[in-house]
């Protein structure tokens, strides 16, 4: 039997248009030959979710490259209504610190828990991806572990990192600034005149703003320390950011060659504050973790250059710099060359089977194992992003054993419904390439298909008639191997 | 062989020339598998091999003037901590244990003072990385590429001792982490397994397809150009699995009296320790105990850092104990990125500072106080920290001389001489 490329689809159940467009596919049954280039769309789906599913890819090739991006990038005109049905079952999301701490003194998991879950369910489940995917950003530049902070990072990261992911850069520092997780969490909230915490001070210059090398001194450092003395929280109502006047230095301070004068008080923060956003090396180091983020680990200093001028352009304006970054050449050429973070391939893998959980948290243990659960990275940095830390067999053993918990089978408390993802197959070679379609967007080299066509058909030829039992046998673990192979921990 | 009646001293001195692990057969229980990485005795093709080597990172930057107690300095130590100093021994309770009248050790070390009374503890005190950066993220990457101030480096200083030693195994387990991530010291050509749990090191499938899997797991990640860097990693994933199938068949039972902490740390020197024990060609090990950046409410002979050393403590008296004599054949060091500022802060903690302490512990450590102590008078001081007179890579080389039996510290520490110390004896 010959499979053309046109009647597998149909025989797949689907269409052209529902899957893929144009020339996504460069396969032709005669040859099984796969080409090692990724469509464009592909790539920009991959880089832009959090994995790509069918809808994805109809979507892009109805909008286009460009208007796709114009749509992820206003993300308030998108409709997320499975997200606000999941808010609704999640209510310490919405609440304020007054009724959070009141649950938190009862010693009540579900403050932990929701805000775990929540960042798992909305990046694999929004459709408003790329958003998801700056939260994601945000989260780690201005990283703030639990479990101590629950109550202050439940509200940070709705009135900070949330409110402000794609807004303008002195806006989300402002507000981290005035946070109350991040004064605890950095020691900022007790600092005072009469020795100064520099821990805020320094990780603001060396993390949130200007980076290692960027042009500051130890003096820099202390007397940044001086102009937070009194940002603090929770003085009267708990939790609420205040400015403590007894608490602030009031003399003179220099910083980075500018003058703050003295008597200043809650001002001289702002004005630290206005110094670092429009500092070029903050551009610079803002615009390096972006490329780093949405390009390559390596990114070109060509590319970090004209992102930073966008940058200092455009006033911080986060829209503006990704849509300079995603415009770029060098993004529409790294096809395949970020490997995909801990969290990142969970994500896409539930993006894929989209299991239903008795209890979501089950994903805290194969997240711990892999080394990212959310909000869970002690020091201020957040996680690494970039290859290195998380290439090692270990890890890869980790990502296998994720795959095939993911793929159902395994768990009793986690329910997969493949036969909805993966259309019907007669033969042991159809299911694989129906699979690999759902799973990766596309087909693979010939080598690789034969390996999980001798998988399923346990040994036979491609041909092999697949029966309802045999599916309903292979099927799960098809789709574990799927999401196991090096294919699917790239993107 | 009744060498539990014997102490350590004695125990070490009789095996001396024979080298430890020619008696190790007799030593380790018989349930433990053996591999074939491990050398059969100390030369192999003529070539020496050296001792494990257990690295600890005190991540945060660790307050050393709160470890090891300079209460020989009175009123410069005193005056700048008025509540978080250790009283000076014999100050009543929760004085420091003194060490060499100068310094003392903080009361919760008490593990610590009896192995440096029985000499296998070497202090080294105002140690540290010569870069006077107060980063953690920087200080951290400088001490782990052994290159202070290069950051250019790309490799971490362990896998340029791996790369360059005479003696060289194939063992998935020659040079591990332990955590979810490889530590940059191991950052660089030779091999390095992230590892948490050697029970849980196994892939997880349907029984009856488990073979299945694993074999086209194995056909995806040789077979294809998609596989890139992690073809090697995959490789190293199949061949530990196998060796971890036959370590995780037994529970591992510590020796008699060895009381691992229940955290993450205590648990990682437990699985070294049975590493070690079984053999399987462990050469390096990096472990991690986290929450050492102390800005606020550190305690002092009790509270939150007390609680950390006790931590500490506890694990090394436990791996020690639980090694035994196998000890002959190890070496543990201790580092953190930096030390903390001498002068208190508002919040009863302190601030990132300079100089620091390491610990080094062994069989074949002389033990006792290496240190040319700066001072901690106003002029002594660097930028208000304590001052670094040994660099960390003096204590770092002499470990690697003289117990890893590797002389090309050009290599691995490029552009560094290092002073003699004489801390060790030499293998």
């Amino acid at each position: 039997m010959t499979l053309t490329r046109r009647n597998f689809l149909q025989l797949s159940g689907l269409t052209a248009g529902a899957l893929v467009a144009g020339n996504l596919i460069h396969w032709t049954a005669d040859s099984a030959a796969v080409a090692a280039t990724i469509d464009p769309s592909l790539h920009v789906l991959q880089r832009l979710t959090w994995g790509v599913r069918p809808e994805d890819l109809r979507k892009i090739n109805s909008l286009g490259i460009s208007g796709y991006l114009d749509w992820q990038l206003a993300p308030e005109q998108i409709a997320d209504p499975a997200v606000d049905a999941f808010l609704r079952t999640q209510p310490t999301l919405g609440m304020g610190y007054k009724e959070l701490y009141a649950l938190a003194e009862k010693n009540d998991s579900s403050i932990y828990n929701a805000l775990i879950w929540g960042r798992i369910y909305r990046a694999a489940f929004s459709t408003r991806q790329l958003y998801e995917l700056m939260v994601e950003f945000w989260t780690d530049h201005f990283n703030i572990p639990l479990p101590d902070l629950i109550v202050e990072k439940t509200v940070d990261d709705r009135t900070v990192i949330r409110r402000y992911a794609l807004g303008r850069f002195r806006e989300l520092l402002g507000a981290s600034a005035r946070s109350p997780a991040m004064l605890y969490y950095l020691n900022n909230a007790d600092s005072h005149k009469e020795h100064p915490n520099e821990n805020y001070a320094r990780e603001l210059l060396e993390l949130h703003t200007l980076g290692v090398g960027g042009g500051y001194t130890e003096a820099d450092v202390k007397a940044v320390a001086r102009a937070f003395t009194g940002w603090s929280a929770g003085s009267d109502v708990p939790g609420l950011f205040y400015f403590d006047d007894v608490s602030h230095d009031y003399t003179e301070k220099t910083v980075l060659g500018h003058r703050l004068p003295a008597a200043q008080g809650i001002e001289d923060g702002r004005q630290v504050l206005d110094i670092l956003a429009t500092h070029p090396a903050t551009a610079q180091f803002i615009s390096r973790k972006l490329c780093r983020r949405f390009v390559s680990d390596r990114p070109s200093q060509g590319l970090v250059d004209h992102t930073a001028a966008v940058f200092r352009a455009s006033g911080g304006d986060i829209r503006r710099v990704l849509r300079a970054i995603l415009s770029s050449t060098e993004f529409m050429q790294a096809t395949g060359q970020k490997f995909r973070r801990p969290l990142d391939f969970m994500v896409a893998g539930l993006r894929v089977t989209r299991p239903t959980f008795d209890d979501p948290s089950i994903l805290q243990g194969p997240l711990t194992t892999l080394g990212q659960v959310p909000f869970l990275w002690h020091p201020p940095n957040g996680y690494p992003d970039a290859a290195r830390p998380w290439l090692n067999a270990g890890g890869l053993l980790n990502r296998w054993n994720t795959a095939m918990l993911l793929a159902g089978g395994l768990d009793d408390s986690i329910h997969v419904d493949l036969d909805a993802r993966v259309p019907p197959a007669p033969t042991a070679v159809a299911l694989v390439d129906s699979a690999t379609l759902v799973v990766l967007g596309r087909l693979i080299a010939a080598a690789d298909r034969a390996q999980l066509v001798a998988f399923v058909a346990d040994g036979s030829g491609p041909q092999t008639l697949l029966t309802s039992d045999m599916r309903a046998d292979k099927l799960p673990a098809l789709i574990g191997l799927l999401l196991a192979s090096p294919y699917f921990q790239w993107h | 062989m009744a060498t539990t009646t014997k102490n350590r001293r004695e125990f070490v001195q009789m095996v001396g020339g024979l080298g430890v692990t020619g008696l190790s057969r007799a030593l380790f229980p018989s349930w433990m598998p053996r591999m074939a990485f491990r050398r059969a005795d100390d030369r192999v093709g003529g070539r020496a091999a050296g001792d494990v080597l257990v690295a600890i990172s005190q991540r945060g930057g660790m307050d050393g003037l709160i470890v090891v107690v300079p209460h020989g300095d009175g009123g410069a130590y005193y005056d700048a901590r008025p509540t978080i100093a250790i009283p000076a021994p014999g100050k009543g309770a929760g004085a420091a244990l003194d060490l060499d009248g100068h310094f003392g050790l903080h009361p919760a070390l008490r593990p610590l003072k009896d192995m440096y009374d029985a000499r296998h503890l070497a202090v080294v005190h105002a140690t540290g990385s010569p870069d006077p950066s107060r980063s953690h993220f920087e200080a951290m990457e400088f001490m782990e590429r052994g290159t202070p101030g290069d950051r250019m480096t790309s490799t971490g200083w362990l896998n340029r001792h791996l790369q360059s030693a005479a003696w060289q195994n194939n063992s998935p387990f020659r040079a591990i982490g332990m955590g979810a991530i490889v530590p940059s010291s191991l950052a660089g050509a030779a091999p390095a397994l992230a590892l948490q749990s050697i029970a849980d090191f196994h892939l997880k499938g349907r029984e009856d397809q488990i073979a299945a899997l694993q074999q086209t797991l194995a056909g995806l990640y040789g077979t294809t150009a998609a596989a890139g860097a992690l073809g090697t990693q995959a490789a190293e994933a199949f061949a530990t699995l196998d060796l971890m199938s036959k370590l995780a068949a037994t529970d591992y039972t510590p020796a008699p009296g060895a009381v691992y902490p229940e955290t993450d740390y205590g648990y990682g020197l437990r699985q070294v320790a049975q590493l070690i024990k079984a053999e399987v060609g462990l050469e390096v090990a990096c472990l991690d105990i986290g929450g050492w950046d102390t800005h606020e409410a550190q305690g002092s002979a009790t509270g939150a850092l007390a609680t950390l050393l006790t931590e500490l403590g506890q694990g090394l008296a436990a791996f020690y104990t639980d090694l035994g004599a196998a000890m002959a054949g190890v070496t543990v060091v201790t580092m953190s990125e930096f030390g903390r500022r001498v002068g208190e802060n508002a919040s009863g903690g302190t601030d990132h500072g300079h100089g620091n302490c390491m610990f080094v512990l062994g069989g074949g450590v002389k033990g006792g106080m290496y240190t040319r102590w700066p001072g901690l008078g106003a002029d002594q001081l660097d930028d208000g920290d304590l001052a670094i007179t040994t660099d960390y890579r003096a204590v770092l080389a002499e470990i690697v001389t003289h117990r890893l039996l590797n002389p090309a510290l050009d290599r691995i520490f490029p552009g560094y001489t290092a002073p003699p110390l004489g801390l060790v004896r030499s293998r």
